[in-house]
């Protein structure tokens, strides 16, 4: 057999993940080819290769049919982040990532990172029509209530509002508000078995974006580039197997961490 | 729409292996070489010989030659054969018993004296391609049995297997494949790597074996295919994880192998080739009876129950050509490039170079040009091609010849659009801008001129702004080939440039001079004439400037004359003679008055000639429009005013010689007597004006003109002249004047006072005229006077006023005063002094005057020390 021609060897991998027909096809289409165009339910999975500086990053657009859950767990194996994506006319899909894909990001890389993306924004938010990225800075979240304690944390799933889905003009009534996103995002954590305080915030890491419109969407992917870069980082110092901690390179990767996380 | 990435040809017909048997099926196959081993369903072996075949048209087939078929003698199908070449042994699997038989003979291995070399109860076997053992002449074998939940690790020998590693597993495992130390296991419920030196293990993902059959597929170094639900090929590395995208296969695969780039796979009624570059379906061929599809040191064979194919790739030039043939330019590319590593880097890049040229050609026969260029830009495409294709476009002289194979189907444009004008002007219009980017990088080396040329034709039938830019910039249009095509489209100011670019400066001027003159149409320039003047202004050769000057002149003497006079002084441009201009202007009188006044007024040229030649020329004029009737009056006055200006205002003219020609005429008596001006013959200039003309402010004019540059003496002498012609006057035309000079005289004194000795005046002056007319007159005279007085008086005081200072200050120098008296003697003479006059030496030595005053004689270097002090 003939040498195999292997691929450029990524850096590091992203995984985008959630029930079908939330938008994870659209929303990397959209950041690599900058067009919302039709798309057939996605079978097994694809990925595209982002070059980001000197780094390649491999995205992987899963498929959220039942039929491939199974494969979930393999893509997630050494993801250094993953995006939980739900659609925000649809509050079942915010459920289902909890009770479903939740748990394939076990084999996700220990210091993984988790952004909560609602999709479908311009359904139910005007300042999402507007078809450009957004660069401002997400909307306040200060009702967020992050010091809600939840008794039971995996069972904690968020009960549907009781108001009815309406139609008001052309808007869809709006199924989950952001709070809830965020709630979600606090049980992640918890799931995880990590500290809220020494995690990156919810606000940060709870985005609503369009796929069709490209609302916050280049902000979403380049805000989880920037924060894979550590892990990035970490990876190659791993693979130079160098026995002795390089005390510069983690503090540099440390501050470099706290610098992009405050633009 | 599909690649034909492969071919199905048949290996082993079914007549070879079993007659008219019909109940003879092949349960699995081995390829070793040339060498074929066929297991069937009655526990035979059977063993040919397989020969490539190349027909002369290139088709590849097979010839089958049988050697050997042998019973095995267990009455059970033969369910797996493994060649173990080294050893020269073929591991079956039959009625779940692995043995050795013989390669060349069939006969089966004995077990040797220490060991056995049979493995019972088992269900499937694999064979590590990539053992970390490294000892050639033993074969590491995985083993799954049918009864403990274990994998068993084998080394085959010659003649005996050894058990050497036995790893359990949580559940029954069917299907396996080995890598190093990684096997990769289908069990029940799912798919796991077990590293069976560690006994760390990954599980893969879910999967039930029970419903669908189980793919394990190692692919290469540590990377397996597995058969994944939903019908998916899933690839996955000894870490357990996928670094490519699963691929869509039906749900009842049967057997899998990658022939790079493809992932080719059996179901019971086709062959699927997806490619693992992009994931997508390439080709399906329709295959009856399926049943076995394998990998053989990278030969695909695949097997019906009962016949033998071969899967032959076709060569990736042609599978690439395919699909630019069928315009599936982003799947050629990625084939191409997906190829890479598998293509010696020169060869790879001569062929990626052609193909994104091809691609860039179907592109471009889609109007797709943004594409297209991008893809020629990277394809390094010689230029010419796409010229090529423009018909006419490339110079005639050019030795380009399109490439072959050709690149495209494209005889020409008028083929590509089939009629469709549009689209031809579309085409054209990409190649304007492709060229113009082109033009000035390394892409045109080499065929600067055909590129140059080209651009120039299609500016030209385009009616393109840019066509002057190019030949008026560095550029390497080709002129024998432009010539006409600027003709044709009647750029004629534009061929001019060319002409002028190729230094054929006087056919330039030949055409654009056809042009003004109506003879040629070309509205380029509606200023064409005055760029004519400009350039032959600008003109380095004096040839051409003589030669084409005359037309210039003839059509405008005006504008024409700017040759002459607005020609830039540079120093690599030959100087025009003047001398020689104004004899060659000689036919054109109004362009020579122009080039004289520019050399006397604007150049000031001071050379007598040319200043009496403008006066000459200036007084011809007014002379012809004296004797025009009826008269211009406004035309003469301003020719006056200019001969006037002129005779005034100029010393160089040859005076005598003017005033000879004004004296013929009685009406340029203000002229002449500007002549007598010249001459410093004021009586007569003043003769003529005070009596012949009357006009005393022309008069008085003069004096201040004639004086102008002189000393107040002069001025003075000169106005009392004046006043003189106005006495006289008076008194001579007593009778019949009617006083008007003595007016005159009045004003002229009232006037100009300053000018005047009053005192010579008062005695000039008749003795009848009143106080009271001459009042301004002697009243400033009188004040001039006080004035004079006092002036004088103020600075004598000042003067002395400043003499009693320096004497102060002198004294207070001195500090004490210097006795002298008669008791001192002189220093110098020793006698007493007897007067208060003496001289000090230096340091206050009094001395007689004449002492000191015999002393400067005798030695007259030391004059300077003495100071002559007057002090007592
Ligand atoms: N209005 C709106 N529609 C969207 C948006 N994103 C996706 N859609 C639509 O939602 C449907 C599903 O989109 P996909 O991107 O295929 O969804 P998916 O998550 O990849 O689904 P699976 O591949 O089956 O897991 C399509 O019809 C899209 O057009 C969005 O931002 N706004
Ligand atoms: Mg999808």
């Amino acid at each position: 057999m003939p040498e195999m021609s292997k691929m450029k060897k990524p850096d590091v991998k992203v995984v985008l993940l959630g029930d079908m027909n939330v938008g994870k096809t659209s929303l990397l289409h959209r950041y690599t080819e900058r067009k919302f165009k039709d798309t057939i339910s996605t079978v097994g999975g694809a990925f595209y290769l982002k070059q980001w500086g000197p780094y390649n990053i491999s995205i992987w657009d899963t498929a959220g049919r039942e039929q491939f859950h199974g494969l979930g767990s393999m893509y997630c194996r050494g993801a250094a982040a993953v995006i939980l994506t739900y659609d925000v006319t649809n509050w079942q899909s915010l459920a289902e990532l909890e009770e479903r894909f939740l748990s394939l990001t076990d084999t996700a890389n220990h210091d993984c990172i988790y952004a909560v993306v609602g999709n479908k924004a311009d359904l139910t938010d005007p300042k999402a029509q507007l078809s450009r990225d957004s660069d401002v800075a997400p909307e306040d979240r200060t009702e967020c209530e992050e010091d809600r304690t939840e008794p039971e944390v995996l069972s904690a799933c968020p009960t549907p509002p009781a108001s009815p889905a309406s139609l008001s003009g052309v808007m869809l009534h709006k199924q989950v508000a952001p709070e809830d996103a965020a709630a979600f995002y606090g049980r992640i954590l918890r799931y995880k078995g990590l500290d809220e305080k020494s995690s990156l915030p919810a606000e940060k890491m709870c985005f609503e974006t369009s796929a069709k419109t490209g609302y916050n969407v280049d902000a979403l992917f380049e805000a989880l580039f920037d924060l894979v870069l550590p892990s990035i980082l970490r990876k190659r110092n791993e693979n130079q197997e160098s026995p002795t901690v390089d005390l510069e390179e983690c503090r540099g990767t440390s501050s470099k961490r706290s610098r992009t996380s405050c633009c | 729409m599909s690649v034909k990435a492969f071919e199905l040809v048949p290996a082993v017909e079914r007549d070879l292996l079993m007659g008219d048997k019909a109940r003879i099926n092949i349960e699995c196959i081995e390829c070793c070489g040339k060498h074929l081993y066929l297991g069937t369903n009655d526990c035979f072996i059977h063993h040919f010989l397989l020969d490539e075949v190349t027909s002369s048209k290139g088709k590849l087939s097979y010839s089958a030659q049988k050697l050997l078929h042998k019973y095995l003698g267990l009455k059970k199908p033969v369910a797996e054969l493994r060649a173990a070449s080294a050893l020269e042994r073929l591991i079956v699997l039959c009625d779940g018993i692995v043995f050795l038989v013989d390669m060349v003979t069939l006969e089966t291995v004995p077990s040797a004296a220490g060991g056995g070399a049979k493995i019972r109860g088992v269900t499937a076997f694999c064979i590590n391609e990539n053992p970390v053992n490294g000892d050639p002449f033993c074969v590491e074998m995985g083993v799954l049995s049918s009864k403990r939940r274990t994998v068993q690790i084998y080394m085959v020998y010659e003649d005996r297997v050894q058990l050497v590693k036995e790893v359990s597993t949580p559940e029954q495992p069917c299907a396996v494949s080995l890598d190093g130390y990684f096997l990769c296991l289908a069990l029940a419920t799912q798919y796991m790597i077990l590293n069976y030196n560690t006994g760390a293990s990954q599980d893969l993902f879910p999967y039930n074996s029970e419903d669908r059959r189980p793919i394990v597929k190692r692919i290469g170094r540590e990377e397996f295919l597995l058969a994944a639900p939903g019908g998916l090929g899933m690839f996955a590395n000894a870490e357990g994880v996928s670094q490519r995208a699963p691929v869509n296969w039906s749900e009842s695969v049967i057997g899998a192998a990658v022939c790079f780039p493809y992932v080719v796979a059996l179901d019971e009624s086709f062959i699927t080739i997806h490619s693992m570059l992009d994931q997508q379906l390439k080709q399906t061929l329709s295959f009856r009876d399926g049943h076995i599809l394998q990998d053989f040191e990278g030969k695909v064979i695949l097997a019906s129950t009962k016949a033998v194919y071969v899967l032959v790739p076709l060569p990736l030039e042609k599978q690439i050509q395919d699909l630019l043939a069928s315009h599936r330019v982003e799947e050629a590319l990625i084939l191409t490039e997906g190829a890479q590593r598998n293509i010696p880097k020169d060869k790879f890049q001569i062929l990626h170079k052609r193909i994104l040229q091809q691609a860039g050609f179907i592109q471009f026969g889609q109007l797709q040009f943004l594409e297209a260029k991008e893809h020629f830009r990277k394809g390094q495409l010689d230029v010419r091609e796409l010229i090529s294709l423009y018909p006419l476009l490339l110079p005639a002289s050019s030795s380009f010849t399109r490439c072959h194979p050709p690149l495209h189907e494209f005889a020409d444009l008028n083929h590509l659009a089939q009629g469709d004008q549009e689209k031809v002007l579309r085409c054209k219009r990409f190649l304007i801008s492709y060229l113009g980017e082109v033009r000035s990088t390394e892409v045109a080396n080499g065929c600067r001129e055909d590129v140059d040329t080209a651009l120039l034709k299609l500016y030209a039938e385009q009616d393109h702004d840019s066509l002057l830019d190019l030949l008026a910039s560095e550029n390497a249009c080709l002129l024998a080939d432009s010539v006409p095509w600027l003709e044709k489209y009647h750029k004629y100011f534009a061929l001019g440039l060319l002409y002028h670019y190729n230094g054929q400066d006087s056919a330039a001027l030949q055409v654009w001079i056809r042009v003004v003159d109506g003879e040629l149409q070309d509205s380029t320039r509606s200023d064409l004439y005055e760029y004519i003047v400009d350039f032959l202004c600008s003109c380095a050769n004096l040839d051409l400037i003589w030669k084409y000057a005359d037309w210039a002149l003839q059509k405008d003497p005006t504008n024409g004359v700017h040759i002459f006079t607005k020609r830039p002084g540079s120093k690599d441009q030959p100087e025009l003679n003047s001398d020689d201009v104004i004899t060659y202007l000689e036919k054109h009188n109004q362009a020579l008055l122009l080039y004289l006044e520019h050399l006397v007024l604007e150049r000031r040229i001071q050379k007598e000639k040319f200043h009496t030649h403008l006066a000459v020329l200036y007084l011809e004029r007014v002379l012809s429009l004296i004797s025009e009737s009826p008269k211009d009056e406004e035309k003469l006055t301003r020719a006056r005013e200019r001969l006037q200006a002129l005779l005034r205002e100029s010393n160089l003219y040859r005076v005598q010689y003017l005033l000879g020609k004004t004296e013929s005429c009685e009406q340029l008596l203000l002229e002449r007597a500007t002549l007598h001006g010249k001459l410093e013959e004021h009586d007569k200039a003043l003769h003529i004006l005070v009596h012949k003309l009357r006009d005393f402010p022309s008069a008085e004019a003069f004096c201040t003109w004639a004086s102008s540059s002189r000393d107040s003496a002069y001025r003075q002498q000169l106005f009392h002249l004046l006043l003189g012609v106005y006495l006289d006057g008076n008194q001579t035309a007593a009778g019949g004047g009617n006083g008007d000079l003595e007016m005159a005289a009045v004003d002229l004194l009232n006037r100009h006072g300053e000018v005047f000795d009053a005192v010579r005046v008062l005695r000039m002056l008749p003795e009848g005229w009143s106080l009271q007319l001459l009042r301004p007159f002697l009243g400033r005279a009188v004040s001039a006077s006080m004035h004079a007085c006092r002036t004088s008086q103020i600075a004598l005081g000042l003067s002395h006023s400043e003499n009693l200072q320096l004497l102060h200050d002198r004294l207070k120098e001195r500090k004490k005063p210097i006795f002298v008296s008669e008791k001192k003697g002189c220093h110098l003479c020793h006698n007493t002094f007897s007067e208060p006059d003496v001289v000090c030496l230096p340091g206050g030595v009094p001395v007689h005057t004449h002492c000191v005053a015999q002393r400067v004689r005798d030695s007259p270097t030391k004059r300077q020390l003495t100071n002559s002090s007057n002090h007592t």
